[in-house]
């Protein structure tokens, strides 16, 4: 029996190769996935084991509460004077690790936008990781040292400037050495080097230190000498071994990727259950097209469970080629996706690729599972022919299943999916919970859509052939009746697209939504005429930007937000706090104050606060009460609430407070939103132009925008996105195409002798062609018209909750528009090899054919 | 056209004839393996004649149709199809003349089952783009006696109202001749009897030229002119009789 399994597949290659296809695209994702993160981990796991590589003990400030990427606040210098004073410390040492902006001596950035760039204190031995290829270290207040691979990339040699902007204007430094951190690749992130005083002063940490590395007297260990070290620490700060340190690194790091890891094994799963939908429609028509083989093997005496065992046998091959091409499209899946990062700006450490026990064994087990499940029905099926099949021309058993069984299967599976989607969306549930059942009650719906789309293929093709029919006559008829003709067949198929463009219309309609929200918001609060922020759009930028912009000519009112984050009570998680200057913002920004008005901001002591009405009612807070908040700095303040407002697309997060208390009680005096309005009277135009200049000159870390400006740069970051998603989807997208080219393949298989009657009676290869083409075409656009309405639901049905927080859903109908005539399009691209076969079928020997 | 319609001819003349075969020959394969379907065939039929084609299995019959027809090519001899030589036509020429020129009646598979009777009965010209002779396509559907059944599909019908639509199909371009491969093969006696009689009646009343294949005496019979194959010769053409003079000629030449 085994011979007959192997046999059939060598029988039908090409249908057995597309269906390989099936699997392997959603193995390649998920190992590619694995080898990829694997690999990051991996990358800064050594590059954080060089770094501590002569340190016995590190002393680095608490993270006291997450700041969602931002560095924790550094600590006092004094410490290093107290940590000298422990018994067993050898030698200690003050260092600086910021995030800066590092430019060439134009001040035109250095590198990607995206890609972190640090500036380092330079260190002594034992402690200096950075091995100097060229030069030495830098030794004064105007000396630097660069990177070598980041040098070698903007063609800087020693002898040249370069500058750095971290707290306050842009600085030229000499490049005096080139350096590198042990073997590994840094990955497009750069760092300059400075000396220790340079580095604070650059860093606006005077006096201010981000870690103190120490090395152990002989005889005393890491382990003991970190308890002494951890001691003489106030509870900010925190002291670890070298090893430690290092781990606890590498584990931030893995977690920060672990957000990657699962949006890209989400999409991997979309492509196996698309994948999984083309298996078991291929098996289930082979299954069909060979009753009477089947019927042979039961009349020489084969079992039920040996027809079973020939079917799922065949499955398992296949899943297994399938898996194991999978796998080895992985590694370049892994490549690729780096290479996708890298052109989005976002450039990942990597060193070779990393391949662990673990992803050749989810990998396998995905890409057979899901073949085995997949093809179970139709082996089932196959159990039921009978003997006499082998005789008569007897078709398949039909599915018993009755319609009205399958109408409540669907209805009950759908209204379910509603419910957990609802359920999640208005459970308030932790996020995770709610993304969870978020995603499984979308994909209950899609499933009872697909369960419920062979009653949807009749009237759906009547539709999409409408136009052919009328255009092309007869063969568009004919496309749209062979469409027609096993809906179930051509649900399944188009069932497959209908999932993947579901996904992409939901996040078009939902980007759409966000852009429109934004640049509503912007219109409505924003009551100023210049922006200023950091390049990236979200980092903090310089201080020192709104005095000097203060200065400009024709600058009226000058307005600053910066950001921090506090924990409340127990609760879980974080919320972001703004911090302003009640005296300034309100001539450029508006609250939209839900209780309280304008003059309420006058009471913004350092003391006093402005609630989000949201997280104020769902957090039982009122005008009037207290809220104590714990602070990155390990501080905890009081504040009492002084009035609601209502936060527009959550741009200011929960709370809002006065600067001066930001500064003293959350250790932030960074703004990250300058916003400028320009003076009465004054030439709006020409201040923006001088305005635009100094930013330019001083501050290359930072852009000027106008509302346009600013609205369009918040549109490019949500589009750099979405583009990242349309290329994940686009792999869910592939392997439903495939499907189609399998469906359409086999169905004209099974049409032989009538495409041979139509060209003896004169019908031409074009109409032949066209006549298929047409007819994927159909099946695409049913996918597509399903797909369009489910993903337009789902993105109203989400943004419902959204709405408080400003959400405008948006329908982007030229954007949707494209996305069916892509459909369309794939349909004619599925075609083209079918089409091509039928069209070139000898005549005489298909109306022989049996 | 300037033919003469001529009485039934012997093998050899070929002028005046709607179809004619000048030493067709059709080899499969090649070498030692290689088999002559038709071994140097002359024969020719004259417009508004309604001609059966009989012989054995493997003499060449069906070969002989399928190379009048266009449907395959010959290695040697030619083929002229109402004034055409097919020698020199490409396959969109030859799929324009099967479109224009022919009419066909298949023993299996005569149908599209998404397509109605009427449908099905028009597809040559829908395939061409042309709209149907209506008053013709009256005629023919009440000649077939289809006329209630115009708007069901195949599969509704029984085996002889399908191959009755077929005959429709074949005869709505009113063609240069229509060929019949096995049209009764499949059929009861009673709806044989039926589709002979159609095909009769075509070449009586519209003056159509009717080339059928059949292994069956009773069908040659309706025949004016009968040519046996055998061996890929022509064993005899000359007029088909009754049943039972096409039986006795069988026996004679088989």
């Amino acid at each position: 029996m085994t011979a007959v399994a192997l046999k059939g597949l060598a029988a039908r290659k090409l249908r057995a190769l597309s269906t390989i296809l099936a699997v392997l695209l959603g193995v390649a994702l998920v190992a590619g996935t694995y080898i990829l993160t694997d690999t990051i981990n991996r990358s800064f796991d050594d590059i954080f084991t060089t770094a501590l590589e002569g340190t016995d003990v590190v002393v680095t400030p608490r993270e006291v509460v997450s700041q969602e990427g931002s560095e924790p606040p550094p600590f006092s210098e004094a410490l290093l004077a107290r940590v000298e004073r422990v018994p067993g410390v050898e030698k200690a040492e003050g260092g600086i690790f910021s995030l800066v902006r590092i430019t060439d001596a134009k001040g035109e950035p250095l590198g990607q936008g995206f890609a972190p760039q640090f500036a380092v204190s330079a260190a002594s031995a034992p402690f200096e990781a950075l091995t100097y290829v060229e030069g030495r270290a830098p030794r004064t207040a105007s000396e630097a040292a660069l990177d070598e691979s980041n040098a070698e990339q903007a063609g800087i040699a020693i002898g040249d400037r370069v500058g750095v902007v971290g707290e306050g204007p842009l600085k030229l430094f000499r490049v005096v050495g080139l350096n590198r951190l042990g073997d590994t690749s840094t990955g497009g992130s750069s760092t300059v080097t400075l000396t220790l005083p340079e580095a604070q002063r650059i860093a606006g940490k005077a006096g201010e230190l981000d870690q103190i590395a120490i090395a152990a007297a002989d005889g005393v260990s890491p382990d003991e000498l970190e308890r002494r070290v951890a001691a003489v620490l106030p509870p900010t700060v925190q002291a670890e071994t070298g090893q430690q340190n290092a781990e606890r690194l590498t584990d931030e790091i893995a977690s920060d990727l672990g957000f990657l890891r699962t949006a890209l094994l989400v999409f991997a799963g979309i492509a196996l259950v698309v994948g999984g939908f083309q298996i078991f429609n291929t098996f289930s028509i082979t299954v069909a097209q060979r009753v009477r083989e089947f019927g042979l093997l039961r009349t020489l005496g084969a079992s039920r469970g040996q027809v079973l065992r020939v079917v799922l046998l065949e499955a398992l091959l296949i899943g297994l080629l399938g898996a194991a091409l999978g796998l080895l499209a992985g590694f370049g899946f892994a490549a690729g996706i780096n290479a996708l990062f890298e052109a989005s700006g976002i450039d990942l450490p990597n060193t070779g690729l990393v391949f662990e026990t673990r992803t050749l064994i989810v990998s396998l087990a995905l890409g057979i599972g899901v073949t085995l499940v997949a093809a179970v029905t139709p082996a089932l099926r196959a159990t039921r022919v009978s003997p006499m099949a082998a005789l008569l021309a007897a078709a398949l058993p039909e599915r018993r299943r009755s319609g009205r069984v399958l109408l409540a299967v669907a209805t009950l599976l759908g209204l379910g999916g509603l419910a957990m989607l609802l359920a999640g969306l208005f459970g308030g549930g932790s996020a995770g919970q709610a993304a969870g059942l978020m995603g499984a009650g979308s994909a209950a719906i899609l499933f009872a859509a697909s369960l419920l789309s062979p009653r949807l293929v009749r009237p759906l093709a009547a539709v999409a052939g409408w136009p052919l029919e009328r255009l092309r006559g007869l063969t568009g008829r004919l496309a749209r009746e062979n469409a027609m003709r096993k809906p179930g067949r051509t649900a399944v198929t188009s069932a497959a697209l209908m999932i993947g463009l579901a996904l992409v219309v939901f996040v078009t309609v939902f980007a759409a939504g966000l852009n429109k929200s934004i640049a509503s918001a912007i219109d409505t609060i924003f009551q100023n005429d210049i922006t200023v922020q950091s390049t990236d759009g979200f980092s903090p930028i310089p201080s020192t930007i709104a005095r000097d912009v203060a200065g400009v000519e024709g600058v009226g009112d000058v307005g600053s937000i910066r950001f921090s984050f506090a924990k409340v009570g127990d609760a879980a998680g974080q919320q972001r706090v703004a911090g302003v200057d009640p005296t300034t913002i309100g001539g450029v920004f508006d609250f939209e104050f839900v209780e309280g008005s304008d003059a309420t901001l006058r009471e913004l002591t350092p003391s006093a606060a402005l609630v989000d009405d949201g997280y104020a009612e769902s957090n039982g807070i009122a005008v009037g009460d207290t809220v104590a908040l714990l602070t990155p700095t390990g501080e905890r303040p009081r504040f009492e609430v002084i009035g609601t407002i209502d936060d527009q697309t959550d741009f200011l997060g929960s709370f809002v407070i006065d600067q001066a208390a930001m500064a003293s009680d959350f250790g932030e005096e960074r703004d990250t939103y300058v916003l400028v309005g320009v003076a009465p009277g004054a030439d709006a135009a020409a201040v923006e132009q001088r305005v635009k200049r100094l930013v330019d000159d001083r501050y290359p870390s930072a852009e000027a925008l106008d509302q346009e400006e600013l609205k369009r740069s918040q549109e490019q970051q949500i589009n750099g996105l979405l583009n990242l998603i349309y290329a994940l989807l686009a792999l869910a997208v592939v392997v439903s195409i495939f499907g189609i080219v399998n469906t359409l393949a086999l169905s004209i298989h099974e049409r032989t002798r009538e495409l041979g009657m139509l060209r003896a009676v004169g019908m031409t290869r074009r109409q032949v062609r066209r006549m298929i083409r047409y007819e994927a075409v159909i099946t695409a656009l049913i996918g597509a018209l399903l797909g369009t309405a489910l993903g337009v639901l789902f993105a109203a049905l989400i943004s419902r909750p959204l709405a408080d927080e400003g959400f405008e859903l948006a329908y982007p109908v030229g954007t949707l528009l494209v996305i069916l005539a892509l459909a369309a399009l794939a349909g004619v691209v599925a075609a083209i090899g079918p089409a091509r076969r039928a069209s070139r079928l000898d005549v005489l020997e298909a109306l022989s054919y049996e | 056209m300037s033919e003469q319609p001529t009485a039934a001819t012997a093998g050899g003349d070929t002028a005046g004839a709607i179809v004619a075969a000048t030493d067709l020959r059709r080899r499969y394969g090649e070498g030692e393996a290689a088999v002559d379907a038709l071994d140097g065939v002359t024969t020719a039929f004259e417009r508004g004649g309604f001609a059966a084609i009989m012989g054995p299995s493997g003499s060449g019959k069906s070969t002989l149709m399928h190379l009048l027809a266009g449907l395959d090519r010959p290695t040697g001899g030619s083929v002229r199809l109402d004034g055409v030589e097919l020698a020199g036509l490409d396959d969109g020429k030859l799929t324009q003349l099967r479109r224009d020129k022919l009419g066909f009646v298949f023993q299996f598979f005569n149908l599209l089952p998404v397509l109605t009777a009427e449908e099905n009965i028009v597809l040559p010209l829908s395939i061409a783009g042309r709209k149907p002779d209506r008053e013709w396509l009256e005629q023919l559907i009440s000649i077939v006696g289809l006329g209630d059944r115009r708007d069901h599909r195949p599969a509704e019908l029984s085996g002889g109202q399908q191959q009755r639509v077929a005959v429709a199909r074949a005869l709505v371009a009113r063609p240069a001749v229509v060929f019949a491969d096995e049209p009764t093969g499949n059929l009861d006696s009673r709806s044989s009897e039926e589709v002979l009689e159609l095909l009769r009646r075509s070449v009586d009343e519209f003056g159509q030229t009717v080339v059928m294949v059949t292994h069956e005496a009773h069908a040659a019979a309706y025949a004016d002119r009968l040519v046996v194959l055998r061996d890929g010769r022509v064993a005899h053409d000359g007029a088909a009789g009754d049943e039972g003079d096409v039986l006795e000629l069988m026996k004679a030449v088989g």
